[in-house]
């Protein structure tokens, strides 16, 4: 066991909305070759038959509205426009056909190519750049954003590739019930109670005591009081708070602006750093729920399935059975225990390549926290954990960044 | 934290602010907004908030549906 791992008492997840990889993080491949992002000449078919390029070109926010359509036939055709479909391999293909079929304007379809020039997320870009980048981590389904987050809680979204409420089957437990019944810690932190949370039926109304909010969140940090697992949601909507200000979406789903994110994320960070016990015990996991439409170029792998068959009604009448994952989301782990720049490998390399979804995350908890422990799935239990990026040495503060804000 | 090296976080522009914002331009908030009411559904009438789901059509009018829905069911310490 590393030193790294020894020292570690808290586990943070901060999950983001709706932002493929090569979109937020592409550009950082001109800088580090092993990062795989994009070469640049990455192209899709748009509906006269020109390829759409892509193009350091997005924006923080109004570029990409309407919201990018990633139902689960939607996101089948981003995946096989081209091919014959499953079980042929996807092609990543259909981004900008996808995106036409919601206005009809060619010109506006392209932009679903655009990706983020190398520092212009200075807080995405400096964190991956500083800690460790994974190249292989995909979304759980190739679908929407209820199904996607119940993977990181259930390891499991018991049959649904949808946004409808989900229901517990077969006597799964969440990652908390599993962390409460062993003895542990464990809170999922909402913005506020106008965000509140995506996972409400399970969660909010079955289990209101491991709940708490944003602020609560800063002040644990402050005080040593973070528990052993900690589960962060943005802000889900623009909205007036307590004091009447002006509370701007963080979650950077599209059209939310991806500037307001970066605060928040760098906030997160900033809390954990600024209290050096906690910075020294704690890693933080950055991660994204689902692509939310937007282009990404490598194809995602296929996966242990989780014994569920998604209704037919819900897939147009495309066959599903959970084998296979969605489209690659941007990931990133922060500790000062990881090793500057880490780049883990993806499917780009069939050697070494690691591929990770977010029933990583139970199984990462329930594997340093918990033990053995039987009762998930077949899915969950195949899933790769990422704890052993910790080594035995402790970077310097002079090594490790902090945010400063307007 | 003293000799660190900082990196400083732009501000987001005050026209990103759009509270106004149509609902159905969220698929996800529109979702949450049947959660919250699938829930509601089985609260007892005293409890329930008496808003019509359809009426609402801002992402502002979602947050107030939403807060009071999430009071119903978490109250946090010092919370609205």
């Amino acid at each position: 066991m590393s030193a790294g791992l020894d020292n570690l008492k808290h586990v943070v997840v901060l999950m983001m909305e709706n932002r493929a990889f090569d979109h937020m993080l592409g550009a950082l491949r001109a800088a580090d070759p092993r990062i795989n992002g994009l070469v640049g000449n990455e192209a899709n078919p748009d509906t006269t038959n020109e390829p759409a390029q892509v193009a350091p070109l997005a924006e923080f926010q109004s570029q990409l509205d309407p919201d990018p359509d990633h139902s689960f036939p939607a996101v089948q055709k981003q995946l096989f426009f081209g091919t014959p479909g499953p079980p042929a391999a996807p092609e990543m293909q259909g981004f900008v056909q996808s995106y036409w079929d919601q206005q009809h304007n060619v010109a506006h379809s392209r932009k679903i190519m655009y990706y983020f020039a190398q520092g212009k997320l200075p807080v995405l870009h400096g964190l991956a750049q500083n800690y460790a980048l994974f190249n292989g981590w995909f979304a759980s389904i190739p679908g929407p954003t209820v199904c996607n987050r119940a993977f990181a809680h259930y390891g499991t979204s018991f049959g649904q590739v949808n946004l409808d409420i989900f229901y517990v089957k077969d006597a799964g437990e969440s990652i908390y019930e599993r962390m409460l019944a062993a003895g542990h810690s464990t809170k999922l932190y909402y913005f506020d109670p106008s965000s509140s949370t995506q996972e409400v039926v399970n969660l909010l109304k079955n289990q209101p005591q491991i709940f708490a909010t944003y602020q609560q969140f800063l002040d644990d940090c402050r005080n040593g009081a973070l528990p052993d697992y900690s589960f962060v949601e943005p802000n889900y909507s623009d909205h007036p708070g307590d004091d009447g200000g002006e509370l701007l979406a963080s979650d950077q789903h599209p059209d939310h602006d991806v500037q307001a994110g970066e605060v928040f994320i760098a906030s997160i960070y900033n809390a954990i750093r600024q209290n050096p016990d906690l910075w020294r015990s704690t890693a933080l996991l950055i991660t994204y729920d689902e692509h939310g439409g937007i282009y990404d170029h490598v194809p995602p792998p296929a996966c242990i399935p989780d014994g569920y068959h998604a209704p037919l009604t819900d897939t147009n009448n495309m066959p599903f059975a959970f084998d296979r994952l969605g489209v690659r989301v941007p990931s990133i782990l922060v500790s000062p225990w990881v090793a500057k720049a880490t780049v883990v490998p993806g499917p780009e390399d069939p050697a070494n390549g690691r591929v990770f979804e977010h029933a990583s995350i139970p199984a990462t908890i329930t594997q340093h926290f918990i033990g053995n422990y039987d009762n998930r799935t077949p899915r969950e239990k195949a899933a790769q954990t990422f704890l052993d990026l910790l080594t035995d040495v402790m970077r310097p503060d002079s090594d490790c960044p902090a945010f400063s804000f307007d | 934290m003293p000799h660190s090296p900082v990196i400083h976080v732009p501000k987001p522009a005050r026209s990103s602010y759009q509270p106004q914002r149509p609902l159905s331009r969220s698929t996800l908030l529109q979702s949450q907004v049947k959660h919250f009411r699938d829930l509601e559904k089985d609260l007892p009438l005293d409890q329930q908030t008496g808003i019509a789901i359809d009426s609402i059509i801002t992402e502002a009018q979602a947050a107030e549906y939403i807060r009071r829905m999430t009071n119903r069911f978490h109250r946090p310490p010092g919370g609205a």
